[in-house]
C-alpha cells in the first residue's frame, strides 16, 4: 500500500494526529492547568483563600464533621435502579471515613462511604464528600465548584464524559495513539539532530509551523512519552479490568487472604464498638515515621468499618519528599488504638508503579518542577496546534483550487480547539467571579458558561473562515485571540473587584496561589495580544495577494 | 548541602550553556551567531557542551533526591533547548560571548 516505511508512518502520523489532536489538545492544556489545581481552586473559592494547614485533630474537628455527613441528593439519585424497592432516605452504616490533604491545601477533602440497604450488589457504596475548613470544622457550602480539581482535572483525564467511562477510554486511546505518533514522528523527521535547534521564523508559515512542531515535539519528547505512558499506567485498572471481571472470584479471595496476612479485617464483625482517640494513634504513627527518618505530615487518614468491633484506623504520610507516591501506612485497631500493622517496604514492582504514578500525579513539594511540568504541557499544546496549522497550510491552496472543504473544516476546528478553549476557560473564570455566591448550583452555571462559550467559539470559527476556502487565513484566529485576551484581563479585574484581592495586595502579602493565577492570566493576555498583532500584520500582507486562481477555485466550489 | 534554589539556578545556567555550545558546534548555528568568522573546532564545542550538561545533572543531584533530580534535569533540558532555539532565531548575537570567534 505504501512505497516505504517512512510514507506509511507519515500517513499514520498525519491522520491519527489530526483526529486525536483535538482530544490531546484538551488533555494537554487542562493537564497543564491541573498542575496548579489547588491554586486555581483558591482563586475560584475566595472563602478558602488562607494558608495551607496540616491535617486537623481528628477527635475535635474531623469526627464531629464526619458524624454530621450524609450523601447528597444527587449521589443518592445515582442509586436509582440499583436497589430493591424505593431509594433509602438515610444511610447509617458507615463503611469508610477518609480525610485527605496536601501541602498545598488549605481545606481538607473529607468523604464518607455508606452501605446501601437492600442494594442489588452487596458491595454497593454511596459516597458523601465535602471540603472542610480545618480551622473550625465547618464544611464549605455545597453547589460550589472547585473549578480546577473538580472540573479542569476531570476534563484532563475523562473529558467529563462519564457515561460508561467513555471519556476515559477516548483519552486512553488518544494517549496510546500519541505514543505511536511520537514514534512515527521521529521516523518521519529525517534531520532530528541536525535541526534540533532550528526555528526559521522568517520562512513561510508552513515552514515555520513545521519547525515549531518538530522543535516542541523533540525537546519535550521524554515528557510527552512519560506522561502518555504513565497516564495509561494510572488507568490500567480501568483499561484492563480483569480483577473485577474475569478474575472476580479470585479477586475476592485475594482480598481475604490479604486481610488475613495483614491482620486488617476485611469484613465487619457485626458487633458495635466505640472509637478510641485517633489523635493518639496519629501521634504514635508520627513517632514511628520520625524513627525511620521521614517527614511526618499526615496526608491521608481513614477509618474502615466505622463503629464496628473490626474497625481500624489507617494513617498515611504525605510523601512530599519523593516522586514516588508512597504512604508508609500505619494501621491501628480503632476501639483500642493497638498497633495492627506497619506497611512493609515496597517490592520492586510496587516501587516502579509508585514512581510512575507519582511522576504523573506529583504530590511532591517542588515548585520548579511543577512549573517545568506546565511548560511541558504547554509545549505539547504548541506541538499539536502547529501540527494543525501545518496540515491546513500544506493543503489549503490545493483545496481552494479543487473546491474541497477539507482544510476549511480542519482550520475552523483548530481555531475552536486552540483559541476557543482559552475563551471558554476565561469565560468560566469570569462567570465564577460575577455569578452571585447565593445562586444554588452555581457550579453548574459555571460549567454551562464554559460549554456555551466554547460552542459559540466553534460557531464563530465556522462562520468566519470563508477565507480559508480562498487559500487565505481565517480572521477567526485573530478575533479569538483578542477575545481570549479580553477574557483573561476581565477575570483579573473581576477578581480584584469582587474579592479585593488585587495583585497589589496578593503580591505584597506573598499570597502566591491567587497572585500566580492572576499573573498567569495577564501573561496569557499579553501573548494572545502579541499573536493578534502579528496575525493582523500578516493578514494585511496576504490580503493584498489574494490569487485570482484561488478565488476562481472557491467560486467553483 | 547548599541552598537548593541556588543549585537549581546553577543547573539551569549550566544546561543553557551546554545546549548553546552543542548548537554552536553545528555549522548553521555558528554562522547565525558569528557570521563568516572562522569556526571553532566542533569537537571542542561538543566536549564543552557535554561537560556542562553533566555538571547540570550533578547540580540537580545535589539539590534533590535522585528520582526527582532526573525529572528536573530532563525538564530543564527541554526548557533550555527551547530557549536556545528561540535565541538563535531572534537574538543570535546574545550567544556570541559564549564562545568567542578568533
Amino acid at each position: 500500500m505504501f512505497q516505504s516505511f517512512r510514507l506509511c508512518m507519515a500517513w499514520l502520523h498525519t491522520w491519527f494526529g489530526l483526529m486525536l489532536g483535538f482530544v490531546l489538545m484538551v488533555v494537554f492544556f487542562f493537564g497543564a492547568l491541573s498542575v496548579f489545581d489547588r491554586e486555581i481552586d483558591r482563586w475560584a473559592l475566595p472563602e478558602s483563600r488562607f494558608q495551607p494547614q496540616p491535617m486537623p485533630s481528628f477527635d475535635r474537628v474531623l469526627r464531629p464533621a464526619f458524624e454530621r455527613m450524609q450523601p447528597s441528593k444527587d449521589d443518592i439519585a445515582l442509586l436509582d435502579g440499583r436497589v430493591h424497592g424505593p431509594l433509602p432516605e438515610r444511610f447509617d452504616t458507615v463503611r469508610h471515613w477518609g480525610a485527605y490533604t496536601t501541602h498545598r491545601d488549605p481545606v481538607v477533602a473529607v468523604f464518607a462511604g455508606y452501605e446501601v440497604p437492600k442494594a442489588k450488589d452487596p458491595e454497593e457504596t454511596v459516597w458523601a464528600s465535602h471540603a472542610l475548613d480545618p480551622r473550625d470544622g465547618r464544611v464549605l457550602p455545597e453547589g460550589r465548584l472547585r473549578i480546577s480539581s473538580q472540573f479542569f482535572y476531570p476534563l484532563h483525564y475523562s473529558l467529563t464524559l462519564n457515561w460508561k467511562d467513555l471519556g476515559t477510554w477516548i483519552v486512553g486511546f488518544s494517549a496510546l495513539m500519541m505514543l505511536a505518533a511520537l514514534v512515527s514522528g521521529v521516523v518521519m523527521h529525517r534531520k532530528i539532530f541536525r535541526e534540533f535547534f532550528t526555528f526559521r521564523r522568517d520562512k513561510s508559515v508552513q515552514r515555520s509551523a513545521l519547525d515549531l512542531h518538530n522543535l516542541t515535539g523533540v525537546v519535550a519528547l521524554p515528557f510527552h512519552f512519560f506522561f502518555a505512558f504513565t497516564g495509561l499506567v494510572i488507568f490500567a485498572g480501568l483499561y484492563f479490568p480483569v480483577a473485577h471481571t474475569q478474575l472476580r472470584s479470585l479477586h475476592e479471595l485475594s482480598e481475604k487472604i490479604e486481610a488475613r496476612e495483614t491482620g486488617l479485617p476485611h469484613e465487619r464483625a457485626g458487633v458495635a464498638a466505640p472509637l478510641a482517640s485517633v489523635d493518639a494513634m496519629v501521634a504514635e504513627a508520627q513517632r514511628r515515621w520520625a524513627a525511620r527518618g521521614m517527614a511526618g505530615e499526615v496526608g491521608y487518614l481513614g477509618v474502615q468499618h466505622v463503629g464496628d468491633a473490626n474497625a481500624y484506623v489507617s494513617v498515611y504520610r504525605a510523601g512530599t519528599d519523593r516522586v514516588a507516591l508512597t504512604g508508609e501506612g500505619i494501621h491501628f485497631k480503632a476501639s483500642t488504638g493497638e498497633l495492627l500493622r506497619e506497611d512493609p517496604p515496597r517490592t520492586a514492582v510496587d516501587s516502579v508503579n509508585e514512581f510512575l504514578t507519582g511522576l504523573h500525579l506529583q504530590h511532591f513539594r517542588h515548585w520548579l518542577l511543577r512549573w517545568l511540568y506546565v511548560l511541558g504541557g504547554l509545549l505539547g499544546c504548541v506541538c499539536i496546534a502547529t501540527g494543525f496549522i501545518f496540515f491546513v497550510e500544506k493543503r489549503k491552496q490545493q483545496h481552494a483550487k479543487v473546491g474541497s472543504p477539507g482544510s476549511r473544516v480542519v482550520d475552523a476546528l483548530a481555531v475552536a480547539t486552540v483559541t476557543g478553549m482559552l475563551i471558554a476557560t476565561t469565560a468560566m473564570l469570569v462567570a465564577n467571579r460575577l455569578l452571585s455566591e447565593a445562586l444554588p448550583d452555581k457550579g453548574d452555571w459555571e460549567k454551562t458558561v464554559f460549554w456555551s462559550a466554547w460552542a459559540l467559539a466553534l460557531l464563530h470559527a465556522f462562520a468566519r473562515n470563508g477565507a480559508v476556502a480562498l487559500g487565505r487565513r481565517s480572521p477567526a484566529w485573530r478575533e479569538q485571540c483578542l477575545l481570549a485576551a479580553a477574557g483573561a484581563v476581565a477575570a483579573v479585574v473581576a477578581n480584584a473587584v469582587t474579592t479585593g484581592d488585587h495583585l497589589g495586595r496578593t503580591l505584597a502579602d506573598g499570597y502566591w496561589p491567587v497572585a500566580g493565577v492572576d499573573l498567569s492570566l495577564l501573561a496569557m493576555a499579553a501573548i494572545a495580544l502579541l499573536a493578534a498583532r502579528r496575525l493582523g500584520r500578516v493578514g494585511q500582507r496576504t490580503a493584498a495577494r489574494g490569487t485570482p486562481a484561488a478565488i476562481a477555485g472557491a467560486s467553483n466550489g | 548541602m547548599a541552598e537548593p534554589l541556588l543549585l537549581l539556578g546553577a543547573a539551569a545556567i549550566a544546561a543553557l550553556a551546554g545546549l548553546a555550545w552543542l548548537a554552536l558546534a553545528m555549522e548553521v548555528h555558528w554562522a547565525q551567531v558569528h557570521g563568516l568568522r572562522a569556526r571553532a573546532t566542533p569537537a571542542r564545542l561538543r566536549t564543552a557542551g557535554a561537560a556542562a550538561l553533566a555538571l547540570s545533572f550533578a547540580l540537580c543531584l545535589g539539590a534533590d533526591h535522585v528520582s526527582m533530580a532526573v525529572l528536573v534535569w530532563l525538564m530543564l533540558l527541554a526548557g533550555s533547548a527551547l530557549a536556545i532555539a528561540m535565541m538563535l532565531s531572534t537574538r543570535p548575537q546574545w550567544l556570541r560571548w559564549l564562545w568567542l570567534a578568533r
